[in-house]
């Protein structure tokens, strides 16, 4: 408004102004329908911000930042106006943004070691909330840089480091902050719960080894037991011959009786000190199995098949096998040889025998019925023993 | 050959004590006056001498050249004998400040003796309260509790001394209220910080101290359920020295404080007999409360203790852990149970030793001799422990360079 002579010369230019209006309408006035939106559009009215400020639909509101952000200010009031639109930003919970406004206050290295200890202390908060702990961390550091005493960016310091799980460095850093000023309560509660996880941390991290000393303990007496029986074991990879180092014979089958089979079976000990294996049964003539999870090694063969094979299955079309017709094998794949076994064996008389080899910590055995033709078959120009 | 006395002869050593003598002769004298210290005739003789003590004392915080070690030494044996703490106070009533003041310093490197002549010479009323009086007057900022707190609980204070002596001097200063206030305020970190150290490998002194403190700060009742509570959590501190490489079944092992279980095969207990006593004692105090057995119960101390005992070689140690047992076993406590017992006239099982604590040969004890019963007073907790720092007092011949003092450890 131009500087006018107060009093009647500014009634007067009031009275011509509304006399205006008697002969033509105001043009100036919101629509009827949209004057919500066009209320909003006007800075002063806003509720909302827009994220995004466009020119062109708002020239008051480009207007506006471009006195904040202008280049001309000093770097200190300009970075201080970047750590208030921060500052907002942080209230509204978009941190995403705040980074982006303190990281912009902060390269504007402005000569203020506060200011700037405080920006890396803000923007290390909105990392901690978009749970970039080591971010966080990093300008936490920065901030303790510039100013030592800062015991926010100590308190966060010794959050961020809580939340990575690094409960000594978190308990330090509290000390630190402590001795700055010994009441602060939000340290004495950090203190107190990163001192309680690391003893937990140290608890589970003997816990587990106990548990696999145990382990080992229980695999090296199950491996004593198969070498007091004279058990020949090989391993399963190809090009292994049975004189492999011993080192490495027993590291995998160490490994073997750590792991299990695909079908959950495992080498066992009872309380007497008897083994109990998965023993795998093939049946050639149809291409089917049956896995016996544990067979006790007093147990005989005979017994197993007679509830294995207690009602004919499924695939014996000529339902021929019954348990008096079985006959059982093993194979020496060495030399080719088949080996055939009395069902009233015993497993553990089976596998001391001296041809044996239990492969993969799994017996198998191969069954067909005696009589058949297919066996009669599969049998020629092979081979075969009796075992005693 | 005239008979020169033994004073006269001590007091020709004066004029070599002084300051900005030559330092060859400082040496030798201070190392003179050192031998005379290991003995109690040397001291008495010595005790007269006041300003052969000042100038002693100013030796002792004296910076290189001067022989500052082995001045400190010979207080360290003089302050052992509370026959000798009031001469010593009146040669120089600022003693326990400067003494204090070496101790503090970072980077002075003889603090250690210098923490030795406070353990000792605040066993005593007089000069602990002096000694209390001087940390309170430090600069301000900082209590002086506070900075020897933090130079007993911080490795590497001092990285020329080891500093363990501040335990007994922290765990005489906690025989009065105000230091125990101090330690037990919840508004601050400070008896946290020690808990740790009941667990320090490198030196039973530090050990014996912080436990000595702990065991102190028990008798606060009022304070019981805050110890015992999660903010401070002092009992698995307290277990932890007992319990060794036990194999607890899995239901047992989830009973006990998460820093107990799991415990790894070379699990030691703690060697020093006395500081076990200490920590089943201190933990005794921890059942004088109903709410205080409860949760001593609840946390599977029964478990170690019970362990303990089997293991125990001593018979002292042993006795007193049989208290806590039935102590922690039951929901009465055990004077009570004993005052029915003798009520009903049968024969009490709680064997009450009128006779002080067997002394062990070792140069230093660390409970002093005390009647079971003073140690669980019915009223207010005032009568703490004392806390003696004894240091063996070989005769040495003039001519032995070595010190006689008691070797730190």
């Amino acid at each position: 408004m131009e500087q006018q002579e107060p009093g009647a010369t500014l009634d007067d230019g009031m009275d011509s102004f509304l006399e205006k209006f008697q002969s033509q309408p105001y043009r100036g006035g919101f629509h009827e329908s949209q004057w919500e939106e066009e209320f909003e559009k006007i800075p002063l009215f806003m509720k909302n911000s827009p994220s995004e400020i466009d020119p062109l639909e708002n020239p008051d509101l480009a207007c506006l930042q471009s006195i904040i952000f202008d280049e001309e200010r000093s770097p200190e009031d300009q970075a201080r106006t970047y750590k208030d639109e921060g500052n907002d930003y942080f209230k509204e919970k978009d941190y995403k943004k705040a980074v982006i406004s303190y990281t912009e206050g902060l390269k504007k290295k402005c000569a203020d070691p506060d200011l700037n200890a405080v920006l890396y202390t803000n923007r290390a908060a909105a990392q901690y909330y978009l749970g970039n702990f080591r971010s966080s961390l990093n300008d936490v550091t920065a901030a303790r840089k510039l100013k030592p005493c800062h015991l926010k960016a100590i308190i966060r310091g010794a959050s961020c480091h809580l939340e990575l799980k690094n409960y000594v460095e978190a308990v330090n850093w509290c000390d630190e902050g402590l001795q700055i000023d010994a009441t602060e309560k939000k340290l004495l509660d950090l203190r107190a719960k990163a001192d309680k996880l690391k003893r937990t941390e140290q608890r589970d991290v003997r816990k587990a080894k106990l548990k696999e000393k145990k382990q080992q303990d229980q695999n090296e007496a199950l491996l004593q037991a198969i070498k007091a029986r004279n058990i020949r074991l090989v391993a399963e990879a190809a090009g292994e011959d049975e004189d492999s180092a011993s080192e490495g014979l027993s590291e995998l089958v160490l490994y073997g009786l750590s792991s299990e089979n695909p079908c959950g079976a495992r080498l066992g000990v009872d309380d007497q000190g008897r083994l109990s294996w998965p023993v795998l049964f093939l049946y050639p003539e149809y291409a089917q199995s049956d896995l016996v999870s544990a067979f006790h090694e007093d147990s005989r063969f005979i017994d197993h098949l007679m509830v294995m094979f207690g009602e004919t299955p499924s695939w014996d079309l000529e339902q021929k096998y019954c348990p008096d017709n079985l006959e059982v094998y093993f194979e020496d794949e060495d030399r080719a040889e088949l080996y055939c076994v009395p069902p009233s064996s015993t497993l553990l008389q089976v596998l001391q025998h001296p041809r044996y080899f239990v492969k993969a910590l799994t017996p198998t055995f191969l069954v067909c019925v005696g009589s058949s033709g297919f066996c009669r078959n599969y049998l020629r120009g092979k081979k075969v023993h009796q075992v005693k | 050959m005239s008979e020169t006395s033994p004073k006269a002869e001590a007091a020709k050593l004066l004029p070599f004590l002084a300051l900005g003598e030559r330092a060859d002769l400082q040496a030798a004298a201070a190392q003179h006056v050192l031998a005379l210290t290991g003995s109690g005739p040397g001291r008495t003789l010595l005790a007269g001498q006041t300003a052969l003590l000042r100038a002693l004392v100013e030796l002792a915080v004296a910076p290189p050249p001067a022989p500052a070690r082995d001045a400190a030494r010979a207080l360290v044996n003089l302050a052992a004998d509370p026959g000798l703490h009031k001469p010593l106070l009146a040669a120089e009533p600022r003693l326990p400040v400067r003494l204090l003041g070496c101790a503090l310093d970072p980077q002075w490197p003889w603090a250690e003796e210098a923490a030795a002549v406070l353990a000792n010479l605040s066993r005593e009323p007089v000069p602990c309260a002096a000694l209390i009086e001087a940390l309170a007057a430090a600069e301000p900022g900082e209590s002086g509790l506070e900075r020897l707190v933090r130079a007993l609980c911080t490795p590497g204070y001092n990285a020329r001394a080891p500093l363990h002596y501040l335990g007994p001097v922290l765990s005489n200063l906690s025989q009065r209220p105000a230091t125990r206030a101090f330690l037990l305020d919840r508004n601050r970190c400070v008896v946290q910080r020690l808990l740790p150290l009941t667990q320090y490998p490198d030196s039973s002194v530090r050990r014996g101290g912080v436990v000595g403190t702990l065991r102190n700060c028990c008798f606060e009742h009022r304070h019981h359920e805050w110890l015992l509570g999660p903010e401070v959590d002092v009992l698995p501190f307290l277990l932890l020295p007992l319990a060794g490489p036990e194999d607890f079944s899995e239901e047992e092992m989830e009973r006990l404080p998460v820093d107990l279980q799991y415990l790894p095969p070379d699990k030691q207990r703690e060697p020093d007999a006395d500081i076990r006593k200490m920590l089943i004692e201190t933990i005794m105090l921890l059942t004088a409360t109903a709410p205080g057995r409860k949760q001593v119960r609840d946390q599977g101390a029964y478990l170690i203790l019970r362990e303990l005992h089997s293991w125990e070689p001593e018979p002292d140690v042993r006795v007193t852990c049989e208290k806590l047992i039935q102590s922690a076993a039951s929901r009465t406590c055990w004077r009570c149970r004993c005052l029915r017992r003798l009520s009903g006239s049968c024969s009490s099982r709680i064997t009450r030793s009128g006779s002080s604590v067997s002394g062990s040969s070792r140069s230093w004890s660390w409970a002093q001799s005390h009647k079971q019963r003073e140690l669980y007073p019915r009223e207010a907790p005032e009568a703490c422990q004392h806390f003696w720092a004894h240091f063996s007092s070989q005769s040495v011949q003039a001519s032995q360079t070595r010190p006689a003092c008691c070797p730190l450890l």
